[in-house]
């Protein structure tokens, strides 16, 4: 091996060396075994599943294929051109592997590793602590498109629909809103300033930020939302309110429990607080036939029906209740009557 | 994002009606799907198919042969034959937990089966289920497509349209570039005969 190699080498993994080339293989900072001559992306691949499924990482397949289709370019392993497969990886992508994966074998989520996610067609930045955008809550979007396509509005001057988003994170769900309804306008609040930050930064990413006013709000203070009252009454109101229940924090896996704000899941003793405090202000803000769509926990969809018996005053019915792709109960349509 | 046309609620579940389906439906066919319906009728007639023929009409659900009398107006790429959902088998990763934000899981891989031709799709394409389920589909509708109509299907169709047009595209660049060659030579031959007549008119 060249001078310049070796010193390369040298550098890429690691000091503390007892002498030679080959000693770093023995050093303490060095737990894994090293990758002989030219590996492809799938023999890292392979590697780094085993190194994953040794020290009990779940999803050591993903988590592997991921991050070396993202060090490559490319989103999933299966949409890498397939000769890219076999060729050879460079020093520089093998570090960086190297680097997030040893974010990985710390329980890292891999949308932080990666620092982005995809949600309804969109890239969005992840940044910890803000909550991750769950799947599911993709299906949320689609049935909120359909009933808006349904339902020809009477549009005012400024289009529609007119969204409130509470909770809005990363600004999943209302920018994923805004790029499908191009007249639509979007009101997202928070009570996290992590959130409010990464959303408008998103925002700005996908050019949307002329049609959404991020706004940073804790909905369970009383009369704050009253700063919301100039926006007009609203079309919708839309939300993945934190819906875990109390007792069930503890066993959420590390990934979750060590890096996601515990504020965006636990929604108290029954799951049922933040749910609650939007379905009694939802009437004040919304207009006459307005809906609100809800993602819950399965075993809301009971204690919500009860709940909105046990408060008359609101005008709230629950229309709906929608399933998600594993088959639970997982969505709420609940639409306002005229007093 | 393109919105596609079919209901993917996991069970018989779902909030969509059929009617609301088909009303979606419409607008992806055209003249074109009406005419695919009795061709292939006649077609299958010839052949001692028989029993394949049964076998096709009760696979479409009568929702769908609605759909193909319910003609819209577009007139752009006629529309494959929809997959029907009762037909299909969706898996995704198993154990995915309590699920929602209980779970983070990123195993996004979604595997569709076409229960009557038993092709199987899977797609991890991208890092979102919903746009893998949809992905999943087309490309199934294709596959189907295929399987049924062989060379008919329109996605061989499409393939020898592309061919015959990249080869006229061929023809037409080679002829224009010999009629320039041809008109160089002719420009180049009358040059030297004007240089020569000057030269020796010295």
């Amino acid at each position: 091996m060249e001078l310049w190699s070796r010193m390369l080498w040298a550098l890429l993994f690691g000091p503390g060396r007892k002498g030679g080339t080959r000693g770093w293989a023995f050093s303490s900072w060095q737990p894994h075994p090293p990758l002989a001559g030219l590996s492809s992306a799938t023999e890292v691949v392979s590697h780094w599943k085993g190194v994953f499924e040794k020290k009990g990482i779940p999803e050591a397949q993903e988590s592997s294929e991921y991050i070396v289709a993202h060090v490559l370019g490319a989103k999933t392993f299966q949409s890498l051109k397939p000769v890219l497969w076999t060729q050879p990886l460079t020093p520089q992508q093998l570090q960086c592997i190297r680097e997030l994966s040893s974010r990985r074998l710390q329980r890292m989520p891999m949308q932080y590793i990666l620092g982005e996610w995809d949600f309804q067609g969109l890239s969005l930045k992840m940044v910890p602590p803000v909550f991750i955008p769950r799947p599911e809550t993709e299906e949320l979007v689609e049935w909120v498109l359909e009933e808006v396509a349904q339902r020809p509005r009477a549009v005012g001057a400024q289009g529609g629909p007119l969204i409130l988003e509470v909770g809005c994170g990363s600004g999943a769900i209302s920018l994923s809103l805004l790029s499908q309804l191009p007249q639509s306008r979007v009101i997202a609040v928070d009570k996290s300033e992590a959130a409010i930050s990464l959303t408008h930064e998103n925002a700005q990413r996908l050019q949307l930020q002329d049609r959404i006013w991020i706004v940073s709000l804790d909905v369970t203070l009383e009369g704050s939302w009253t700063h919301l009252l100039p926006w007009g009454p609203m079309d919708l109101v839309i939300s993945n309110p934190p819906y875990i229940f109390h007792q069930d924090m503890e066993q959420l896996a590390p990934e979750i429990r060590s890096y996601e704000d515990p504020a965006a899941l636990d929604g108290g003793e029954e799951g049922m607080d933040i749910i609650t405090h939007i379905l009694a202000l939802a009437p004040q803000l919304l207009k006459d036939t307005g809906s609100i769509f809800l993602e819950v926990d399965p075993r809301h969809p009971e204690l919500v029906s009860s709940w909105l018996q046990s408060r008359p005053d609101l005008y709230l019915n629950l229309m709906a209740v929608r399933r998600d792709f594993c088959g639970r109960p997982r969505f709420l349509h609940i639409q306002r009557s005229e007093p | 994002m393109q919105r596609f046309s079919f209901t993917y609620s996991a069970g018989p579940n779902g909030a969509l009606t059929t009617q609301q389906v088909l009303n979606k439906q419409n607008h992806f066919m055209n003249t074109s799907g009406l005419f695919r319906f009795p061709t292939q009728l006649t077609r299958i007639c010839t052949v001692p198919w028989g029993l394949r023929l049964w076998e096709k009409l009760t696979l479409l659900s009568p929702g769908v042969a609605v759909t193909l009398v319910q003609m819209a107006g577009k007139k752009d790429r006629p529309a494959l034959l929809s997959l029907d959902e009762n037909e299909l088998e969706e898996q995704f990763v198993k154990g995915h937990g309590p699920g929602g934000q209980a779970t983070n899981k990123t195993s996004n891989c979604v595997v569709l089966k076409h229960i009557p031709s038993g092709i199987v799709v899977k797609c991890h394409q991208t890092r979102s289920i919903d746009q893998n389920r949809k992905l999943a589909r087309k490309i199934l509708q294709e596959k189907v497509d295929i399987f049924y109509n062989g060379e008919n299907s329109l996605v061989y169709k499409e393939k020898r349209e592309a061919e015959k047009k990249k080869q006229e595209r061929k023809k037409r660049a080679k002829e224009t570039l010999e009629k320039k060659k041809l008109l160089k030579e002719l420009w180049e031959s009358s040059k030297m005969s004007t240089e020569k007549r000057i030269a020796d008119s010295d």
